[in-house]
């Protein structure tokens, strides 16, 4: 991840909010996440397994439960509409060290099969 | 519009398992030789389902899969909510032994999948000439953690849910949509813990590396099927383990994860009849 990334993590994010700006799930979630596409930050906050708000991170002091963070590389690895074996999942993203998740894991684990789905509707809208 | 009947049936039995009374379900179909099949850590049985239904293996293969105890329709065995359940290298190897035992199987074939897998290496190891052949399904003397077990039993996050979620990205995308959420489902039954008790067996107790000498593929040959998809149980992890083991044949499975039997059966079977075939002669 570097700052040559930077057009590609724009490009990232609007493609993102365009699949997953109107994501939700009939589940009690609430959560704030930070996603990362490659040195592009966003919040993206749930209230009520909708998604709110999905924005560029602009505060000097953020403040999430927990991060996705990818390079742009492994984020159109992962969206593909059929992804190559290791790049078709977070964790199998985060074991070959292309994403890495951090932060407070309980909102996380508890509701990781939203998070997942969320994290991948860009394939979804591809497909 | 009458009901279309399986050719499966299943059946309650009662034997003892390292010195405890255990009551295990298991289904059963076809005739020839028996074809013991484990399912993965957390599951149960009905991953084998189209194993079972497939008449090119029933027919030549009397097909057994049961549920181990905790798991599926399997109790626990009594006063088990005095304990924490935790899966050993031995008490995995009593439980298949003393299932052929009381069935008087006569040199069955095993096929093993994820834990299942990892345990026919050990059956070889220990029993080659017990078994006519053994099939490891996603199987490796060792491989990496990519999550903290503790997150599969906890009081805050729901553990079905979360076992599922995890084994999610095994299974491989080009999998049919109905036989991935089969596959998952299975895992949001689970019993609590039950997951976690079975991945101490894969994770603590269970590491084969160095310890894998003496297995005879001439007498019992040892057949191992890992998919390509499957980040968990790596092919690189089942090449290196075949390496150590003379004699030890390994395909890689393309478009197939880490349940290949209950999430891609018609892939599956591709790669698993030519293996079927051989050990029927």
């Amino acid at each position: 991840m570097t700052e040559t990334w930077s057009g590609q993590g724009v490009e990232l994010f609007q493609r993102f909010r365009e699949a997953a700006g109107f994501f939700s799930r009939t589940r009690d979630a609430n959560f704030d996440m930070l996603v990362q596409f490659a040195d592009l930050a966003t919040v993206v906050s749930v209230r009520a397994g909708q998604v709110r708000l999905i924005e560029q991170a602009q505060a000097p002091l953020l403040a999430y439960d927990f991060a996705v963070k990818g390079s742009a590389q492994a984020w159109q690895a992962f969206w593909l509409h059929m992804p190559a074996a290791g790049w078709h999942d977070i964790f199998a993203l985060n074991k070959r060290k292309a994403f890495s998740i951090e932060g407070n894991l309980q909102p996380f684990m508890a509701h990781l099969q939203f998070i997942k789905d969320l994290l991948a509707s860009p394939r979804a809208r591809q497909a | 519009m009458s009901a279309v009947f399986e050719p499966i049936v299943g059946r309650y039995s009662s034997f003892d398992i390292d010195g405890k009374l255990c009551r295990v379900y298991f289904e059963e179909a076809g005739q020839g030789i028996p074809l013991v099949c484990l399912h993965t850590a957390g599951a149960d049985n009905r991953q084998y389902r189209h194993m079972l239904n497939d008449p090119e293996i029933t027919s030549r293969f009397r097909v057994l899969a049961f549920d181990m105890p905790w798991h599926g329709k399997s109790y626990p065995p009594e006063g088990y909510q005095e304990t924490e359940y935790r899966l050993s290298t031995a008490l995995y190897v009593e439980t298949i032994m003393s299932f052929c035992a009381a069935l008087e199987l006569e040199r069955p074939v095993v096929i093993g999948c994820s834990i299942g897998g990892r345990i026919t290496l050990q059956l070889a190891h220990l029993h080659s000439d017990k078994f006519r052949a053994l099939i490891g399904v996603e199987a490796a003397d060792h491989q990496e953690p990519w999550y903290d077990t503790a997150w599969l039993h906890r009081g805050d996050v729901h553990g079905g849910e979360v076992c599922a979620a995890l084994v999610s990205g095994l299974v491989a995308p080009q999998s049919p949509e109905v036989y991935r959420h089969e596959t998952l489902w299975q895992y949001m039954q689970g019993g609590p813990g039950i997951f976690k008790g079975d991945l101490y067996f894969y994770r603590v107790d269970s590491d084969l590396r160095g310890k894998l000498t003496g297995i005879r593929t001439d007498l019992c040959p040892l057949y191992l099927l890992t998919g390509e998809y499957d980040f968990s149980c790596t092919p690189e992890d089942t090449e290196r383990t075949a390496k150590s083991i003379p004699g030890a044949r390994v395909t890689i499975m393309k478009e197939c994860g880490h349940f290949p039997m209950s999430e891609n059966p018609a892939v599956f079977r591709r790669y698993l009849m030519p293996v079927l075939n051989e050990i029927a002669g």
